[in-house]
């Protein structure tokens, strides 16, 4: 490994963040499926849509259990907003979409990042739920309780489909560097300076800076 | 080729269940064994194999003692809320405007068990399938009428042409005059069950007073699911264009240089 490159995210981190990410994409991918008739070759694929909505509810659970520990991990740090920074951040779209001149720093995660986190959150938990009911008590629950919840579902999945794509470009093309964090784990000081600038100063001061080659600091 | 409705006009059905029975045995759908309940309703309502029931009330009040009959199966809507909803096109409009069913093709998702505003589909466990009246589709498309109006022996259920018999349906109602009114052409499109109903709407069991599609399947089918594709399609050309105008946020410090010509 390159010496001075920072360790932005562990294993842990990174392997809920993939089951999570793996299991959504499957969920989309097979809800297309089902729910677009010029998408029904990705039943036929894998021996018909029967299949295709197997592997949807499976699905479902193993997301429901990514989903879970997303959560518990990720709640204190991208489930709360730090005023005003945040709103400022947000005020300028953080810098992304015209000149700024200066971008409120962020920490470990800025309010574009926390505003997905809560909605793949917030949603998630609504589609969990709402699958749940569409799955087992389609006919046991009131007819009209139930249509809502295909109502709910279909549209947690206009908001997570779309802010997919967006977290999409941003952790690839839109942001060089950042796949980084979620692959190996380790990044570039620039890189971190330039995204997470306050995360950067708040980890040198606490000495948890995590560089490779040097041994870790004591705490 | 001309649109078909069956009509059913409610003065004069006998209740005599040869309807009901004709369904069973031209669809070859055994009969569960029921229990006397107290009432002449049997079997209790429509199941996976009994895809019409006879629908029996008693009812008491400052006119005395009167019975309904009412013959009860898929309604066949012209805007079909089961349609919409399935995904995987088990559900469909025939050749001849009702609303048939493929077996093969139903994924067991039960969508339009909640979706059909006249509560018809019926799941079967054992079968993982949706069953429902078809309005003998093998035998309309051979020229016969449903095997429930061959059966009817006092002219209350009638097979024809939409506009002529809904045309003869207003007539009936004005003849029977006392309230008598047509329930069917004005929903959904037009329903190709259309019935002559003597009681107000409302005092039939299991028979809603203003049936629609549901708004909820309207949002769901009409606006959401077209929305997702654009929503993610204006995400992507979104981002393309952010690449290409204002370019990516790179670590270096100097980003300013690339980013001109932008916004
Ligand atoms: S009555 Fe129900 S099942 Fe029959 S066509 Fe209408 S929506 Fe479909
Ligand atoms: S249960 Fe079968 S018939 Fe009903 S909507 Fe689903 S696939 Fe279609
Ligand atoms: S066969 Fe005719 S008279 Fe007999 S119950 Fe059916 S609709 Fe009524």
């Amino acid at each position: 490994m390159k010496k001075g490159l920072i360790q932005a995210t562990d294993w842990y981190e990174r392997t809920v963040h993939w089951l999570l990410a793996i299991s959504c994409i499957v969920l989309c991918i097979t809800g297309l499926g089902m729910m677009f008739h010029s998408f029904h070759f990705l039943g036929t694929i894998v021996g018909g849509l029967k299949m295709l909505k197997h592997i949807h509810n499976f699905t479902g659970l193993l997301f429901a259990v990514a989903l879970f520990l997303a959560i518990k991990m990720w709640w204190h740090e991208a489930g709360v907003f730090s005023m005003p920074e945040d709103l400022e951040w947000m005020m300028c779209a953080g810098g992304y979409l015209w000149e700024v001149e200066k971008v409120p720093e962020v920490g470990k995660y800025n309010p574009g990042q926390k505003m997905f986190f809560l909605a793949v959150a917030g949603f998630g938990v609504i589609m969990v739920l709402t699958g749940v009911i569409m799955w087992f008590f389609p006919i046991e629950f009131p007819a009209w309780l139930v249509r809502w919840m295909y109502v709910l579902h279909a549209l947690g999945f206009v908001v997570i489909f779309a802010f997919f794509f967006v977290h999409l470009y941003l952790g690839t093309i839109g942001s060089p560097g950042s796949l980084d964090a979620m692959t190996t784990g380790w990044v570039t000081r620039a890189w971190l300076k330039k995204q997470h600038p306050k995360w950067l100063k708040e980890m040198e001061e606490e000495g948890t800076l995590v560089v490779s080659g040097e041994e870790k600091k004591a705490h | 080729m001309s649109e078909n409705i069956k009509l059913f006009d409610i003065s004069k059905c006998t209740g005599c269940r040869g309807c009901q029975l004709a369904c069973k045995q031209w669809n070859q759908l055994r009969a569960k064994q029921t229990r006397m309940r107290g009432t002449y309703q049997n079997p209790p309502d429509l199941q996976p194999n009994t895809y019409l029931i006879m629908r029996f009330q008693e009812v008491e009040d400052s006119k005395g003692l009167r019975w309904y009959y009412r013959h009860q199966a898929c309604m066949h809507c012209s805007d079909a809320a089961c349609v919409k909803v399935c995904p995987s096109g088990a559900l469909y409009y025939s050749a001849f405007n009702t609303v048939g069913l493929s077996h093969e093709k139903c994924i067991a998702c039960k969508e339009c068990v909640s979706a059909c505003p006249f509560d018809i589909p019926r799941f079967d466990e054992r079968t993982d399938k949706i069953y429902k009246c078809d309005m003998c589709e093998s035998r309309i498309a051979n020229n016969l009428e449903p095997a429930c109006v061959k059966a009817c022996p006092t002219g209350a259920l009638k097979w024809g042409d939409k506009d002529r018999l809904v045309k003869a349906a207003y007539k009936r109602a004005k003849e029977l005059g006392d309230g008598a009114y047509v329930y069917g052409d004005k929903f959904v499109d037009g329903t190709h069950l259309v019935y002559v109903l003597q009681e107000k709407p409302g005092m039939y069991a299991a028979l809603p007073k203003s049936p629609s599609v549901p708004l909820s399947i309207v949002l769901w089918k009409d606006v959401l699911k077209p929305l997702s594709i654009l929503a993610a399609g204006g995400v992507l050309a979104g981002s393309f264009f952010h690449y290409i105008i204002h370019g990516p946020k790179t670590p270096d410090e100097d980003t300013s240089t690339k980013t001109e010509g932008g916004e």
